[in-house]
């Protein structure tokens, strides 16, 4: 689906600021730019709700990063407070009693503790509702705002505090990551996308298409967490943009159910390269190489990669299995 | 006799590893000892405070140390932040022992009645441990000054730092930094006093007012936060080699970059973390970093 | 004769739709589902100009319900029992948010064990949550009190929630007559809902943002103790109003042939109408009984409360609620509201009973006055009574031997 955009280069990015400096985020963090981005292709009129996670800590009272609405509702429970904030503009707007000027976008953002596990069932009822809004989770694949605890999207390999390396269990997290894209598709959400912060263009293109798409809008962005994942701040970027060369976040969209990668990496960099460059996977390197470990995450991504290709029609190069 | 040592750092700087290490030292040597952190909203290079009590009779305090007999300050930027205001409360007779190149006259100059130690533990630490990681270097100058036995300290700081993590090899270095710090200085004998204070307090009605409710009304309003203070590296702009591209711009997490009448980038540096990721990005390498705070 | 027979649940939906509720949303739960079936019915045929949603949950349904007020929507909804606890952490978010709305419970005791049937554990959980609370003995006080609700809640000297406390049963299926007031003077004693600071696109503030001082949280919880107490001067202004278009006196308590007792029976919600009877049959025998009735906990009217005790002989506290290991939940706050009091009555008896919806003999109900004068007399010690018939305990005896078998 072609549609006309307005960004063709990260210089058609908007210039207008609605994240003022002096945030209370960790240096380099994915999320706290995500929202940055997000808003931009938004525009001024929107309200934030939020469920408890890192960026609650963002709007510490008394200060206010963003020039917009903000809600902090509860851990579980921040697409129905999406619902309640919409419901009542319209329903406000319908009697007479608001403008239509004071309209605005209703957006949810959670991390991945929110998004994954405990408010699952308060995303998948807003979705069964249809109800116009988007949904901004900024996933960095662990409960990071309590000092890095599995959740259900800790990838296979990571270590976190609930699942450190030991030696009976030398592999850390042994389970997969959930594939959250694929379930909100199967509850029908009309607009399903991921997104990257090192793919500028891609994210500001999939916000812009959201905002033709009435009903739930739902993204999983892939936000580096230096804290979490332990890394350099100043290789943010350079990690996302890691995570899609090497097919481990395929960045694609879902329109109605309907599938499209947007971009499609011509031969895959093997897993180690992004695997070797953070702390949370270091012992799947020393003292001994989890050999084992780092070829079912290469054949997982590999074997993804060959199914979407046969899908859609395009061929990626899988990186070789060591 | 109680000591009670309060430690002001930067979120990463190991404040609370020191505190620790001071604890443990003490209850090696036979102290009683009580430590713990405060965590705010902040996050790496935000102002926090670790707390040490250590007594050889019954600990009878508890929270946060309103006045202590010494001051660990890892970070001589925080002496100016309202929000760490290190010295407050400092004993009369007390000390504190800050981490600095300034020379100690110009640090606490109100104040003749507590005495001022200084030495670069920066400096050391990169020397040293090759990074800026201050905490056995902290909690070896306080624990000298507060006359903790030597092998009690070095054995405190070989535990605390295994505890976290850290590798064989990195706690050697910290073991051999902790040292070195620790045979700079002298132990002090210290006869403090609380200073002086009034308790005033307010009644319910004198507290309410209006509507009493949580509303920022002020959206916006966060750069007063002036996170430029967390920096430890700044970047610089070599204009002759940018092209405005503005890569850099798209990517700055903080809304720190912002771009001018004339096209081009300007940096914020009241509130520019110093994450770097705009050095990382600049694809013509235009963009250089300078060390805050006496860093290379 | 003015008005027609409602149940307590249809008097809930009808008081707020004559509140003219912008949003409902919307959760099952039985013995309140009526009330959400009745309004969902009339938006659907257009006489209720509301929007009314389904939530997957009660917690969501809170949720929903704080942010629309938040957004300046007037907001009404219902649940009851598990329901409430299940929404009990959006019940302080609210409050917290100083979002005024009004939530009808419909009393239900708490599993486990599953029980249909009212007692008041339910809404006592939700005592300090920041809810205004009130509490009602007939399906008439239902509406009215809904009514009030919103004018204490959206009063901006409050700027809280409220609760409408109605029991399952005993008010929400029983059918009596109703008078309901006439939309036009509804709206004369309602105004519109105008909060100070609504989520607005052209205005734009942050609700509900952390706090990380220990010290300014006490600030705002503080002021939220203090916007609560300013409830009671609220809810009497409107009281007053109340009266004079409608004809209905509310006080935050109500006395019952209270002038020459001596010995009084302090209770709250449908129950209370046993009370009154009990009243009466002692009277009858001589005994200078009454009654007072909680109409208001939250704020707790102590000192309306203490003026009507005061002087009395002899007081039983009637708790329809159990806090395992203490005791009822109303006794000591009752007791406190005493203890500085000069003249308070010498004997305070704390008494249990109704849980689960268990039904109350007028002789059981009498009874709790005996005890008093046994205890006054000195022939007993203030013991609290748990009422249980011998009777009801061979049945439940039975249950037993059935469920385990005889010994």
């Amino acid at each position: 689906m072609a549609t006309a955009t307005r960004f063709r280069t990260l210089k058609d990015m908007p210039s207008d600021e609605y994240l003022t400096p002096g945030n209370t985020m960790c240096a380099g963090c994915g999320g706290i730019l995500a929202v940055r981005i997000f808003h931009k292709v938004l525009g001024p009129n929107v309200t934030w709700v939020n469920a408890a996670g890192c960026m609650t800590i963002a709007v510490s009272y008394p200060l206010s990063p963003l020039k917009s609405n903000w809600i902090y509702t509860a851990f579980a429970s921040a697409p129905a407070g999406a619902q309640g904030v919409r419901d009542a503009l319209d329903v406000l707007m319908a009697k007479g009693k608001l403008p239509a000027s004071e309209d605005m976008k209703v957006v949810v953002v959670t991390g991945d503790g929110a998004a994954y596990d405990i408010g699952f069932q308060s995303a998948a009822g807003a979705i069964d509702r249809r109800l116009d809004f988007y949904y901004l989770c900024y996933d960095n694949e662990a409960y990071g705002n309590t000092g890095f605890q599995m959740s259900s999207s800790t990838p296979f390999g990571s270590a976190s505090k609930t699942t450190p390396p030991t030696a009976a269990n030398p592999i850390g997290n042994t389970h997969r990551k959930m594939d959250l894209f694929e379930v909100w598709r199967a509850q029908n959400a009309p607009y399903v996308a991921t997104l990257s912060n090192s793919h500028g263009v891609d994210f500001l293109k999939k916000v812009e298409k959201g905002g033709t798409i009435r009903g739930p809008k739902m993204y999983i962005d892939f936000a580096a967490c230096p804290t979490g994942w332990g890394f350099d701040p100043k290789d943010s970027i350079e990690l996302e943009k890691l995570a899609v060369q090497t097919g481990i976040w395929p960045l694609k969209e879902s329109v109605d159910g309907v599938v499209r990668h947007t971009v499609v990496p011509r031969s895959l960099l093997p897993v180690k390269e992004y695997l070797t460059k953070q702390e949370r996977f270091a012992h799947l390197f020393e003292p001994t190489e989890r050999t084992e470990a780092i070829r079912t995450i290469q054949e997982s991504v590999n074997s993804y990669w060959a199914v979407a290709g046969a899908k859609e029609g395009f061929a990626v190069k899988a990186a070789e299995v060591t | 006799m109680m000591l009670r040592v309060r430690f002001h750092g930067r979120g990463g700087q190991g404040a609370k590893t020191a505190s620790r290490i001071l604890g443990d030292a003490a209850f090696n040597d036979g102290f009683n000892d009580q430590d713990f952190p405060i965590y705010g909203a902040e996050r790496r290079g935000a102002p926090v405070a670790a707390f040490t009590r250590f007594s050889d009779g019954d600990i009878t305090e508890r929270g946060f140390i309103f006045s202590p007999d010494i001051v660990g300050v890892m970070d001589d930027s925080l002496i100016e932040d309202p929000l760490a205001n290190p010295f407050a409360g400092l004993r009369k007779g007390g000390c504190a022992v800050v981490n600095t190149t300034k020379p100690s006259g110009t640090l606490l100059p109100d104040r003749k009645d507590a005495k001022i130690i200084t030495i670069d533990l920066t400096g050391m630490a990169l020397k040293m441990l090759g990074k800026p990681i201050l905490s056995s270097g902290i909690a070896a100058a306080v624990a000298r000054v507060a006359g903790v036995s030597e092998g009690s300290f070095l054995k405190a700081v070989a535990d605390e730092l295994r505890e976290v993590g850290l590798s064989e090899e990195m706690v050697k270095k910290n073991v051999e930094f902790a040292m070195a710090v620790y045979g700079e200085l002298a132990p002090l004998t210290l006869r403090t006093e609380e200073l002086p204070s009034k308790l005033e307090l307010v009644p319910l009605a004198v507290v309410v007012s209006g509507e009493g409710m949580e509303d920022v009304t002020q959206t916006g309003n966060s750069a007063v936060r002036h996170t430029g203070n967390w920096r430890t590296y700044r970047p610089v702009i070599d204009y002759r080699r940018c092209t405005d591209c503005m890569i850099c711009y798209a990517y700055c997490p903080e809304s720190a970059m912002s771009v001018g009448e004339d096209g081009r980038v300007r940096i914020d540096y009241e509130n520019c973390k110093g994450c770097m990721i705009c050095l990382t990005e600049c694809p013509l390498k235009a963009i250089s970093q300078s060390g805050e705070r006496g860093l290379q | 004769m003015k008005g027609t027979l409602l149940t307590g649940n249809a008097a809930a939906a009808s008081a707020a739709r004559l509140a003219r509720v912008d949003y409902v949303p919307a959760y099952p739960i039985t013995p309140q589902t009526e009330i959400i079936e009745t309004i969902a019915d009339w938006v659907r045929e257009g006489t209720m100009d509301a929007k009314f949603v389904q939530l997957e949950s009660e917690h969501s349904m809170m949720t929903a319900a704080g942010t629309a007020s938040l957004t300046g929507a007037r907001v009404f909804t219902a649940t009851s029992s598990q329901g409430l606890l299940y929404a009990m952490e959006m019940l302080y978010n609210v409050s917290g948010w100083r979002a005024p709305m009004v939530l009808v419970n419909v009393s239900r005791g708490l599993a486990a064990p599953i029980v249909l049937e009212p007692d008041h554990n339910d809404v006592l959980a939700a005592r300090d949550s920041g809810f205004v609370q009130l509490h009602s003995e007939t399906c008439q006080e239902v509406a009215d009190l809904v009514l009030l609700a919103y004018r204490v809640a959206e009063d901006r000297r409050v700027m809280l929630p409220a609760l409408v406390n109605l029991d399952g049963f005993y008010l929400s299926f029983t059918r009596e007559r109703v008078v309901l007031p006439e939309q036009k003077e509804v709206d004369k004693f309602l105004p519109a809902y105008d909060p100070p600071h609504p989520v607005r696109a052209t205005k734009a503030v942050a609700k509900g943002s952390a706090v990380m001082e220990g010290f300014v949280y006490s600030y705002f919880r503080y002021n939220m103790h203090a916007a609560a107490l300013r409830a009671k001067k609220a809810f009497s202004e409107a009281a007053r109003d109340y009266r004079e278009l409608f004809g209905r006196d509310y006080g935050p308590v109500e006395g019952y042939r209270l002038d020459d007792a001596e010995y009084v029976l302090v209770m709250s919600n449908s129950f209370t109408t046993l009370g009154r009877q009990a009243v009466n049959r002692m009277r009858e025998r001589g005994v200078p009984a009454g009654l007072l009735k909680l109409r208001m906990v939250r704020p707790f009217p102590s000192e309306e409360l203490a003026a009507l005790l005061r002087g009395r002989k002899a007081a039983a506290v009637f708790d329809q609620n159990l806090s395992p290991g203490s005791g009822g939940i109303l006794f000591p706050e009752v007791a406190a509201s005493m203890y500085h009091v000069k003249g308070r009555p010498e004997t305070l008896l704390p008494v249990v009973g109704g849980l689960g919806g268990k039904q109350l003999t007028s002789d059981e109900m009498t009874s709790i006055f005996e005890e008093m004068i046994a205890v006054r007399r000195g022939e007993k010690a203030p013991e609290p009574m748990f009422l249980m018939r011998s009777e009801e305990l061979a049945k439940a005896k039975k249950a037993v031997a059935l469920a385990e078998g005889e010994p």
